[in-house]
């Protein structure tokens, strides 16, 4: 199957019951690109994946495959091809009958399909395995048998349900780097579900974060990581601290926000048209957070712009840097990380007070709220 | 190839993979219980049925003291073998499940307890004559250790020998579905109550009874439902002494009398049946099972 | 306690262990003696002591002096609990599929089936017997007695399949239907090879509850017995060690049943699990 791999889903919906697991999504991702669907647990990227596969039915909305509607095809005609949470491979099959299993059940024969097979477990190095069976691998074999298994039906479309999750992690590191060179090399189109941020900026062409059924934010690794459209975003991607204010005034396109604490923060308004009192979100990355330590109390020192005021709540070692999380009072907690040499050439301790200061062209204004409304600010 | 199996297609398939099964247990179950329901209003001439609708069947039973002595009885049985086979039950299952490593020997032993099973039931019966009997076994152990000089006389042929067969039989049917059960509880719940600091006792009576409960339920409703069945144990193993309720009613067969003998299978199904029900009452069992 | 082999075990292990040791010399002890017993001499008698061992009991049951229709109804028994194997497998294991999802009526079948297995056995066959006795149908142990065996192999072998079947993993059926198998090709290549030791065992019980059943075939088992009831007329009228004899053959029987059934168990779960290169993959 040559086919396109280009995956559109329109208005796409899924309910069980009552409850709304994929809520009238729309995506369109291109062929022979790495996507991969992240959100935490529940969130419906599993569910999309398998209604893009043909195991379960859209409630209402449509799934189409290099422009055709798949929907109501069964899966083994959508040119998709799916590698399961746990490989499902068949227990009282040898791993060599395992990849054979879509060539049997198209009627090839035995001779044919087992060369075939071979040859494909080749390319994973896999093929003095061929004659065991799957509870005799480890788990890194078994995933590449499942792969195998997999790409034997020559697909247009390769879905991962968290491919990598039953892996320890040098593992996971190591296979992680495996697909994304495997897809390059078959360019094909992979959508791969995933929980783990850096799993999917790590891999994707193309990241989908997702939240209660619906897309926050679809955009390039780099777009999701550092341009977060959304608070949710922000925090769920981990590299941003979340500031909320008011705006008190705007000069230059630049607004000067107050929040409920007192501090006073610049956002680049980007041309987008507010006025006075209007609720902002914005973020800061943690690696432009400078850190200087204060020595009177934090309540002794003046309003406070373009830094936030704190102590010290706890220090973790990363290797190339050092993460400082602060306790900043009626506000949630904001980090800094601090490039290993400069924490070490000046270095705070926990319960220090301290000052975390940024400037404000490393500020991004967000431009959908989420459900930043909701958190404290 | 069809492009879907629609929901009423599959929901079909179901119906039709089930159909056989249904259809046989409602020809060989269904309609002869029916039949037996039906029968127990017939009058009886002479070893000939008589299709009318009489309570002669019904008022001769209820009216005979008898009947109530035999249903005591049997209740009798019912109430002391459920709790033997329970404690015998929970406790087999309890070791193997808790303190036997590693799988595989685990396994092994609870096949040994399921061996006997798949084996006669007559035979294991028969198999207490010569241990129990005046010069059985058990009683030249005894004579022989100087415990007694005497035969015990009532170790065969005896309540005791009855309640003995029973247990032998049937308290396989209460270790398996228990076996069942606990094998299913996560080792990891019991360690954190053992952290929690809840005592051995503590831990089966908050975590392994209230997780075995399915297994209790299913191994109750067989040891009753097959107590309160049986009559060949009654007849052999009392020697003609006791009686129970389905051996009355195999007598009455013996001799053709049908009318009333399925009267009194009514009556018996019905308080097998409120038995039953009052279990499932207590647990869900289906829930469990099925789901 | 409960910490597989962190410690020494604590005095709760060792009454338990009493207790264990206790009941299987319970199960097995009574059966053991007459297994012994069936070997008396030909003047021994119904208990111990021996007097000499022989073959004697044996070869009296095959020679058709007051023992009845050994042959006969052995041969009736196995046939008729290899025909009874055979229903209960593919009845129950279709049952079981069906009952994967809630239909109309699941809820009716499965008490049916449960009620099915606790009847009193002589109740149920008396009610088969009074049906063929208004159908006009001369009761037999093929027809009428193998009815009345189903109401009991059937509902035990839906138990097993629901035990069997909440162990499986609806993925393997996902995988095989994305890599292009249907739906029957779904079942036979991949959902009843991996559920074969389950399958094997529903098997067992088929054959095992059949071959030793009494209550429910005495009444409607037509003119013929079976040997469970030619053994039951034997407790009543024969005094001599031949029963014993009958009940050590009969359970051996049983026996060969039940290691063919479990070694082929043990065999598949080897090899899904052995070591080394394989045989064959077969197909």
């Amino acid at each position: 199957m040559a086919q396109s791999g280009e995956i559109e889903l329109c208005h796409l919906t899924k309910r069980f019951d009552r409850t709304v697991a994929v809520d009238a999504i729309d995506l369109a991702i291109p062929h022979g690109s790495y996507c991969c669907l992240l959100g935490p647990s529940g969130c419906g990227k599993t569910t999309i994946l398998r209604m893009i596969a043909g195991h379960e039915t859209p409630t209402e909305g449509d799934v189409r495959i290099g422009g055709e509607s798949v929907v109501g095809l069964p899966p083994v005609r959508r040119g998709t091809a799916m590698m399961f949470q746990n490989y499902a491979l068949f227990p009282h099959l040898t791993v060599l009958d395992n990849v054979a299993f879509n060539l049997k059940m198209r009627g090839v024969g035995k001779a044919e399909r087992h060369q075939r097979a071979r040859e494909m477990l080749a390319q994973v190095r896999l093929d003095q395995f061929a004659d065991r069976m799957p509870s005799q691998l480890s788990g890194g074999q078994q995933q590449r048998v499942a792969l195998s298994r997999a790409l034997i039906t020559n697909p247009r479309v390769l879905l991962l349900d968290e491919p990598l999750s039953a892996l320890d992690e040098f593992l996971r590191l190591q296979m992680r780097g495996e697909l994304r060179r495997m897809q390059k090399e078959l360019g094909i189109t992979f959508v791969h579900v995933t929980h783990t941020q850096l799993e999917a900026i790590a891999v994707a062409d193309m990241v989908v974060v997702m939240d209660q059924g619906r897309i926050e934010q679809a955009g390039s690794a780099r777009e999701i990581y550092t341009l977060p459209v959304s608070a949710y975003v922000a925090r769920f991607m981990g590299g941003q601290n979340v500031l909320t204010g008011k705006v008190a005034s705007v000069t230059d396109g630049i607004a000067t926000l107050v929040s409920d604490t007192g501090e006073r923060f610049s956002s680049p308004l980007n041309g987008q048209v507010v006025a006075e009192g209007d609720v902002l979100h914005c973020c800061v990355r943690r690696d432009r957070v400078a850190l200087e330590r204060v020595r009177r109390p934090p309540g002794a020192l003046p309003e406070p712009t373009n830094a936030v005021v704190g102590a010290v709540h706890a220090i973790e070692y990363q290797g190339t840097y050092v993460k400082v999380t602060i306790d900043v009072p009626g506000r949630e907690q904001f980090v800094a990380n601090v490039v290993d040499s400069k924490f070490f050439a000046n270095p705070v301790d926990i319960g220090d007070p301290v000052v975390a200061r940024w400037v404000p062209e490393d500020v991004h204004l967000l431009t959908t709220s989420g459900q930043a409304g909701e958190t404290h600010g | 190839m069809p492009a879907r199996r629609s929901n009423t297609s599959r929901l079909r398939l179901h119906h039709l993979l089930v159909a056989p099964f249904a259809s046989l247990l409602l020809v060989f179950f269904g309609v002869p219980l029916a039949l037996v329901v039906v029968v127990s209003f017939f009058d009886l001439d002479q070893f000939d049925i008589i299709p009318t609708f009489v309570l002669t069947n019904y008022v001769e039973l209820f009216g005979s003291s008898l009947t109530y002595t035999l249903y005591a009885n049997t209740i009798k049985y019912a109430v002391i073998v459920w709790a033997i086979t329970l404690v015998i039950g929970f406790t087999v299952s309890y070791f193997l499940v808790f303190h036997v490593r590693p799988f595989l020997l685990q396994l092994a032993l609870f096949l040994l307890c399921t061996v006997p099973f798949w084996t006669s039931n007559v035979i294991r019966m028969i198999s207490w004559i010569p241990f129990l009997g005046r010069n059985g076994i058990f009683n030249q152990s005894l004579i022989a250790l100087g415990i007694v000089d005497q035969p015990l006389e009532f170790l065969l042929f005896s309540d005791f020998a009855v309640v003995i067969a029973y247990v032998h039989l049937f308290s396989l049917f209460m270790i398996a579905p228990i076996f069942n059960s606990m094998a299913r509880i996560d080792p990891a719940v019991i360690e954190a109550a053992v952290d929690a600091g809840a005592g051995r006792f503590r831990v089966i009576r908050e975590i392994v009874v209230p997780l075995s409960k399915t297994g209790i339920a299913m191994g109750s409703i067989f040891v009753v439902a097959l107590v309160m069945g049986d009559f060949f144990v009654v007849k052999i193993m009392s020697g003609g002494q006791s009686a129970s309720v389905v051996l009355a009613m195999s007598n009455e067969t013996a001799v053709l009398q049908y009318p009333p003998a399925a009267a009194s299978a009514v009556v018996l199904l019905l308080v097998v049946t409120a038995m039953v029900v009052g279990i499932l009452r207590i647990v869900d069992v289906r829930r469990e099972l099925a789901g | 306690m409960l910490r597989p082999g962190s410690r020494r075990r604590p005095w709760t292990f060792y009454g338990l262990a009493a207790f264990f040791t206790l009941y299987v010399l319970f199960l097995y002890g009574p059966m053991s003696a007459i297994f012994i017993l069936s070997f008396q001499g030909p003047t021994g008698g119904l208990t111990f002591p021996m007097n000499g061992v022989s073959l004697h009991w044996f070869s009296a049951l095959f020679g058709q002096q007051r023992t009845g229709d050994f042959a006969g109804s052995f041969t009736r028994s196995i046939v008729l609990a290899v025909i009874v194997l055979a229903i209960t497998v593919v009845v129950s294991v279709m049952a079981g599929l069906a009952f994967r999802r809630r239909f109309l009526g699941s809820t009716l079948v499965f008490y049916m089936a449960i009620f099915s297995l606790i009847i009193p056995g002589l109740l149920l066959g008396l009610g088969v017997g009074l049906m063929f006795q208004f159908l006009g149908i001369k009761p037999s142990w093929y027809s009428s007695a193998l009815g009345a065996q189903l109401t009991w192999t059937l509902p035990f072998g839906l138990l097993i399949m629901f035990a069997v079947f909440s162990r499986f993993n609806p993925a393997y059926e996902e995988a095989a239907r994305d890599l292009g198998a249907r739906y029957w090709q779904t079942l036979w290549n991949v959902v009843l090879p991996i559920l074969l030791p389950g399958i094997i065992a529903v098997a067992l019980f088929g054959f095992t509850l059949s071959y030793d059943e009494f209550p429910r075939t005495l009444i409607p088992i037509g003119s013929r017995n079976t040997l469970p009831l030619e053994i039951w007329a034997m407790t009543t009228n024969v005094t001599s060690p031949a029963l014993y004899a009958l009940g050590t053959l009969t359970t051996a029987i049983s026996f060969v049943a039940i290691a063919i059934a479990l070694t082929s168990i043990a065999l598949i779960q080897r090899r899904r699990t052995r070591r080394g290169t394989r045989a064959d993959a077969g197909d």
